[in-house]
């Protein structure tokens, strides 16, 4: 069905300008009201959350028009979900799904960015969504790890592209093993039989390509028996978790963010937290982590006949309220000595690093400012740091830091787990 | 209707090549119009200079803020006011804050509370500018419509900058008619950019002391957000009565004492919106309050500026009700529902969920007049609306109106809707039979006239004002570049 799914929806836009704004409950001053990056940045209506589905239900209805203005319009967005969370607070529609099947619609016309298609020949090539150097498994020599693949395992980490590859992010697999081999955590890592687990390239258009990946990944995970998987990335996240689940392929497998395993293992006391970090923080929310990652809703129905737009079976929107948002706020309360405090924007309406949608390779500069506005909110906090739960956004966060010579430094959650347990 | 190379240009040359866009594909997003070209100036000089070639290439513009709505002739040059989003001054002694158009009511009203003081939050939302003229829930303590408006910054259809009131004659802002040239009745026919021709750049607007908190404790995830405790020194109750005459009696009162923060009559099904998290929700609630109330009502938020004081509103309010044989509705007495009905009617107006949820869209008849009065018509109008119910057009909403006093008086705001599916041809030409025969209605039994109707069929009723205000019109914008239609917010 696709964009067509979504005609009901993008009609319902009454061009409010909601989902400019964080809810407007939220709204705490001037600084740090806008919740969406595109509108932000570009600042023409149509980049806006509302603006893209009156844009999307008029093309369905008078024909697809691409433009070069169109093509930087779709493509400069991080898909970062937060127009439809703001929306949503009042209204019943959906926003962020046909802003993600437009761009679909966009790639299967051959309607793609040059970028974007550069870093999908990679993948189709090497099942990596960044380059590769060396073999997938390479970070974790001298671990001892299992492997999945070979193995029998409780518990299968799934390490994915970035981690895996860039020689700054492998730190974060190292950390995440650290920490689960010291909780005692029967697991393992698939090695070179790991691949891509698809997210980016959905979010970037390519449903075939992110369809690919998770039908090999599914096919890996239900041959080594395994019955939990753990990501410690928020795209790899809501892959499996999510998008999986949205196409049919996940079954019963559990998925779990790496926040949301410490965050257990150190309530059921088999993780201890002991070592102080003597730093004041403040956490980002990973979009695919919090709003995005809550689970698909399954659901066919009609609208009720009639005045209102009430449905059978009654339909659930997915509104941005049942993401992973406590767990890491529960780890990063639990390490000695660490300083904790919320920036203006979170949870929910967390404004987006940057990275997301692909925006990071198609357009830099705009994930680079996208990355020092949430800079400056976390500096505005009095925080040393700035601390995540995903590579992506450590990735963006620390080249836009590199950028402004901003003294503030950038971490993701498992570093500083890995430091109260050492 | 696309701009000559050079015309593209000229604009270009003012806002530079990123905030001046005619590709078709982005008109969608500007309600679906051709426009000429969107442009997006930055500051009042640049506004000057678009409309100075507006004049020039005798092309029509048209100035927007967030843009909920409006109409326009194909072919306009369409000013999208976002990037003019700065609050210039919040001045706390003089009591007033001057703002460029596209700061939001959420962002000012966010910075006033901080400070201890407020602002009229108008009923189209707290999306919307914070210089809107108009009417919202808070009218009894913030007024509305253009008493809010102190000194303005205006291009005028010919661009030339126009400071009225005490800017004209100091840089001051504290006052719209003087010392210094008062357009009171011509700037203030709709602020921001609404039937005035021209642009508004920067307007002061009047604030008030706020007795709240710095910030609503508010909690929870979205859309389920509730307040993690009721400020000690406000409550939020809505009352119902066993006739609209006895609720009239129990508003005025009411004013008379100067006692309610917020006073606003919603509609049962108004405060169903509120609650609700979703259509599902609304319906369902909607159903159950309708059994609770004995008859019209009005929601009150009372806020005590000393505990003394609040002690004295909750007892004159209950005497009040009880004097009017006035019940309260227990499911807004649950603090988790009076702590959200109460944020969401003071920071929000409450406006989106009540309006576009439930059916897509809304039509409205709102008139500011003798509440009385306008309340007899209302309920003609609200009993109007039952067929196209029954037949399931409009959305059920029991054939309701609202309203509120202005300034604890007497003369204050009514208005009704009907929300109904604008993908519904049948609906949307029963709701615009029934707008046109109540506004007709209005008109012909004396009870107000509808200035956004038939202007011919009523001007000379009213001393010709449409004829006079044509001149205004033309004297001010002799190229005819600010052409007229409805308010835009």
């Amino acid at each position: 069905m696709g964009l067509e799914q979504y005609k009901g929806d993008m009609e319902m836009c009454c061009r409010c300008s909601a989902c400019k704004f964080i809810p407007l409950q939220k709204v705490a001053g001037f600084q740090f009201a806008n919740v969406c990056p595109s509108i932000s940045r570009f600042n023409f209506h149509s980049y806006s959350g509302g603006g893209r589905v009156n844009i999307g239900a008029a093309m369905l209805k008078d024909g697809f028009k691409y433009s070069d203005k169109l093509l930087h319009i779709v493509y400069n967005c991080q898909v970062c979900g937060a127009c439809g969370v703001s929306c949503n607070y009042a209204m019943d529609m959906e926003v962020t799904e046909p802003i993600q099947q437009f761009r679909i619609k966009c790639v299967e016309d051959g309607k793609t960015s040059p970028a974007l298609d550069k870093v999908i020949a990679g993948l189709r090539q090497q099942g990596s969504m960044v380059p590769v150097a060396g073999k997938r498994g390479d970070w974790a020599s001298g671990l001892n790890l299992k492997n999945a693949a070979r193995e029998k395992v409780d518990v299968l980490y799934h390490v994915g592209c970035l981690t895996s590859y860039d020689k700054n992010m492998q730190k974060l697999a190292r950390a995440t093993a650290k920490i689960l081999q010291k909780a005692g955590v029967n697991f393992g890592i698939a090695g070179d039989a790991e691949t891509c687990c698809g997210g980016r390239a959905y979010q970037m258009g390519y449903k075939e390509d992110f369809l690919n990946q998770a039908k090999k990944n599914m096919a890996m995970i239900k041959e080594a028996g395994v019955k939990t998987v753990v990501t410690a990335c928020a795209d790899g996240y809501q892959a499996f978790k999510v998008l999986y689940d949205q196409y049919g392929l996940k079954g019963n497998l559990e998925v779990l963010h790496i926040s949301e395993c410490i965050d257990s293992l150190v309530q059921s006391g088999k993780l201890k937290l002991s070592r102080k970090v003597d730093l004041a923080v403040t956490y980002h929310d990973p979009c695919r982590l919090g709003r995005l990652g809550e689970p698909w809703i399954h659901w066919e129905g009609k609208k009720k006949p009639g005045d209102r737009f009430v449905f059978d079976p009654p339909k659930i929107y997915r509104r941005g309220s049942h993401g992973v948002y406590e767990p890491p706020r529960n780890v990063l309360k639990s390490i000695p000595g660490l300083k904790f405090g919320e920036m203006t924007r979170i949870k929910e309406y967390s404004w987006c690093c940057g990275a997301g949608g692909g925006v990071s390779d198609s357009n830099p500069e705009f994930a680079g400012w996208t990355a020092q506005e949430r800079l400056e909110e976390a500096r505005s906090t009095g925080a040393e740091a700035i601390v995540t739960a995903c590579p992506w956004c450590e990735r963006t966060f620390n080249e836009a830091v590199q950028g402004s010579g901003s003294n503030l430094k950038v971490y993701d959650i498992v570093e500083l787990v890995e430091q109260a347990i050492q | 209707m696309a701009l000559s190379k050079e015309i593209y240009a000229a604009f270009q040359d003012v806002v530079g090549e990123e905030n001046i866009c005619d590709d078709p594909v982005i008109m969608p997003s500007y309600h679906s119009t051709e426009h000429a070209a969107v442009i997006l100036p930055g500051n009042t000089a640049e506004v000057q200079a678009i409309v100075r070639l507006c004049n020039k290439y005798k092309l029509k513009m048209r100035a927007v803020c967030t843009g909920w709505t409006g109409m326009f002739p194909p072919g306009i040059v369409y000013l999208d006011l976002r990037r003019m989003n700065r609050i210039i001054e919040i001045n706390e002694k003089n009591m007033y804050a001057v703002v460029e158009p596209y700061v939001i009511t959420a962002q000012l009203q966010a910075e006033l509370m901080k400070r201890g003081l407020h602002m009229n939050v108008k009923g189209a939302g707290a999306n919307c500018a914070a210089m809107l003229r108009g009417h919202g829930h808070l009218d009894q303590t913030t007024s509305g419509d253009d008493r809010n408006h102190l000194a303005i910054e205006w291009v005028t259809p010919e661009g030339n900058i126009v400071k009225s009131g005490s800017l004209g004659s100091s840089d001051e802002w504290f006052c719209g008619d003087g010392p210094g040239p008062s357009l009171r009745a011509i700037l203030t026919s709709a602020v921001p950019p609404g039937v005035t021709p021209g642009v508004f750049t920067k307007a002061a607007l009047k604030i008030y002391h706020w007795p709240g908190p710095k910030q609503f404790p508010v909690q929870g995830v979205s859309p389920d957000y509730s307040l993690s405790e009721i400020p000690k020194n406000m409550m939020a109750r809505y009352y119902s009565f066993p006739s609209v005459e006895k609720m009239w009696q129990a508003e005025i009162r009411l004013g008379e004492n100067e006692i309610a923060f917020e006073l606003m009559g919603f509609n049962v099904a108004m405060v169903a919106a509120n609650i609700a998290k979703n259509n599902e929700e609304e319906e369902v609630l909607f159903k159950k309050l309708s059994q609770e109330v004995q008859g019209p009502g009005f929601f009150v938020i009372l806020a005590g500026n000393s505990a003394a004081d609040f002690e004295y509103k909750k007892m004159a309010l209950e005497q009040i009700v009880k004097d009017a044989g006035g019940k309260s509705l227990k499911s807004i007495e649950d603090p988790r529902t009076e702590g959200i009905i109460m944020c969401q009617c003071v920071r929000i107006s409450a406006s989106i969920r009540e309006t576009f949820r439930p059916g897509g869209a809304f039509s409205s008849i709102p008139v500011m007049g003798q509440r009385d009065l306008t309340i007899r018509w209302a309920v003609g109008a609200g009993k109007a609306k039952m067929p196209l119910i029954e037949k399931g057009l409009i959305v059920d909403d029991g054939g309701g109106f609202f309203g509120w006093g202005v300034e604890q008086g007497h003369l204050g705001k009514t208005e009704i809707f009907c929300k109904f599916d604008p993908q519904n041809p049948e609906a949307k030409a029963a709701v615009e039979a029934w707008s046109k025969e109540q506004s007709a209605r209005a008109f012909n039994e004396r009870y107000f006239a509808v200035l956004m109707g038939p202007v011919d069929q009523m001007g000379p009723g009213l001393s010709n004002f449409h004829l006079w205000w044509k001149k205004i019109q033309q004297a001010i914008d002799p190229n005819g570049i600010s052409p007229e239609a409805g308010a835009l917010v």
